[in-house]
Parts: C-alpha cells; structure tokens; sequence
C-alpha cells in the first residue's frame, strides 16, 4: 500500500513537471525553469524542478526514492532545496563549474515509524567541451533514522561537435555508488544522451542489465 | 576648421555605430545548447533586438538591431556575464544578420 501511495506520488510529481537528476546541471541559464526525472535501475527514482533567477542560484523541490537491493527496504524523501553555482571557468571551447547544494525535508521508510526531518548536502564538479564530457556528484542525506550518500561519476564522449539547435549526441559511462546499505559496490552503466533546444533524454542498462532513464526540460 | 572637421568626423562614426545592422561578440564558455538557449533568452529582453544567430563552432553570437536602435556595449557585455559568459570582443557592422547566418554555416560546412 505504502509503495503504492509513493509510486502514485513518483507519478504526480512526473507528470506535473514533466520529469531527475544526475549530472544534468541544476542551473540551466537565469531566469530558466529546470525540470528533471531520473529512474536509476530500480533503486533510485528522483525527480525535481529548479527555478533560477539568475545563472548562479536556483530553489525549488524533488522527491526522492531509494529502494534498497540488500535489506529490502525502501526510503522517501520530499524536500526543497537551494543550488549555488560556486565557480564557473569560462574557457575559449570548454567550460567547467562547481555546483554545491542543501535541502531540508520529510524522510520516510519502512525501517522507521512515522516521518523524521532529513538534510542534504552534495556538490558537483563538472567539465565540458562539445567533444567531452565530465563529471563527478556527490549527495549526501542525513536524518535521525537513516544516512546515505550517493557518489556519481561520468564520462562522456560526442562522435560529433553539434551546434545550437542540432541534436547534440553523447555516449556517456557512469559509475555510481551508494552507502547507507543501499547497493553493494559499484553500479556502472552505458548511457546514450540525446538534447536538443531545452530538451535532454538519456537512457541505458547497468553492468546488470537494468535500465536507466533520466529527462531533462528546460525552458 | 581643422576643429569642425573632427567633430563632423567623430559625429558620423558616432552615427554608424548607432546605426550599426549587426553587432557580433566572441563568447567564452559556449559549448553546449542550454548555454545558447540562455543567452538567446536574455538579448530578446532587450526592445532594440530583431533577431540573433549563437553558433557554438564559432563561439560567436550576432544580433541584428530593429532599424534606428541600438543596444549599448556596455549592456551587452552586463547581458551576458548575467547569463553566465564572458565576452572577449564585440565589434559592429553593416553587414546583415543572414549574411553573418551564412557565414557561420558555410563554415560547418
């Protein structure tokens, strides 16, 4: 019943944005709106919107599902959150930045009774011309009844340099990792990333063979 | 007279410039659609703006002003360092918007 009411929630929050995140930037352009959703092999499905006033701030909520592959159990959060961008390096053919983040909200899962107040914090490192593509997220959430933190990290290759308004093409390897008893060791995936205009949409299979799916408006 | 003739000078260069079709700006930091959506986004506040070409190979974005307007360098530059880029040169031509347009294709090409 519970994974029912969260997967209708999951639903609602998608459908009324549209769609998570990882690795997309949480700060598309100033005065842009950001949606994102992210299904992560079947234990993450996170989904958030961004609004950004300027390029270097931007607020808004997600929610976030974790469901664990070693102790069976499953974990919600719903937060709001605030997105800095603390550096960015404008480069001649290349431009790399420095995201960091924090979030308060209610957690909630089957290895506790009732709600508790959760944190966040994470950080993103990343690096891109139009031929390459790096990246490195770190998102750590902290509550009286649970931690965990999940570690991201990809690379990506064009085939192609794409210009404004052509359908940019990225073949893209991850690596992710995830504590709090949540996954054992590392989960890696091969990922095709297709955005044009506003839009992005990624999708693959991990090392064991689920599937990974992730879109990203922006407007 | 020598006095007259510099200023008739400097008023007609003033009154190019104000006049200018195209202004183009080399762009740091250009590499990816969400870059161009954003500043595309951020020079259409501008009333005087008819139209703009980002090419992300050329690193250059060129706006083409409505006819007797013009959007200051100063503006510009402000524009884009608030959408997140650095501009290292803005120059300003007669030449118009398409033909920069082709420019920036034939070069793809």
């Amino acid at each position: 019943m519970q994974s029912l009411v969260a997967g209708r929630r999951a639903a609602v929050l998608l459908c009324a944005c549209a769609v998570s995140a990882a690795q997309a930037k949480p700060i598309a352009f100033a005065d842009g709106t950001t949606v994102m959703a992210e299904y992560g092999a079947g234990t993450m499905v996170e989904a958030q919107a961004f609004y950004a006033p300027s390029y270097r701030f931007s607020a808004g909520g997600g929610y976030l599902r974790l469901d664990s592959d070693l102790a069976r159990r499953s974990r919600e959060i719903e937060y709001v959150r605030a997105n800095v961008l603390a550096k960015r390096w404008n480069l001649d053919a290349a431009q790399a930045n420095v995201f960091v983040w924090g979030s308060l909200g209610r957690g909630r899962g089957d290895g506790f009774d009732g709600s508790r107040l959760a944190r966040n914090a994470g950080f993103q490192l990343d690096y891109e011309t139009r031929r390459v593509y790096a990246a490195v997220k770190s998102d750590l959430w902290e509550s009286p009844a649970f931690s965990h933190r999940i570690d991201t990290v990809q690379l990506g290759l064009a085939p192609y340099e794409h210009d404004y308004r052509d359908l940019a093409t990225w073949f893209v390897v991850q690596a992710r990792r995830y504590t709090g008893e949540i996954h054992r060791g590392t989960e890696t995936a091969l990922l095709l990333r297709l955005f044009k205009g506003g839009t992005w949409v990624e999708a693959g299979v991990t090392d064991d063979g689920k599937p990974q799916v992730m879109a990203m408006f922006n407007f | 007279m020598k006095k007259i003739t510099q200023r008739v000078c400097f008023l007609a260069l003033l009154a190019a410039n104000a006049h200018a079709a195209t202004i183009e700006m080399d762009v740091n930091g250009l590499v990816c659609a969400f870059c161009a959506q954003g500043i595309e986004k951020k020079l259409r506040t501008f009333e005087a703006t008819d139209d703009l070409v980002v090419s992300l190979e050329r690193r250059l974005v060129a706006v083409s002003t409505k006819p007797g307007q013009d959007i200051g360098d100063e503006a510009l530059r402000t524009a884009l360092t608030d959408a997140g880029y650095t501009v290292k040169a803005i120059r300003r031509s007669d030449e118009p918007l398409s033909a920069v347009r082709e420019r920036v294709q034939a070069s793809r090409k």
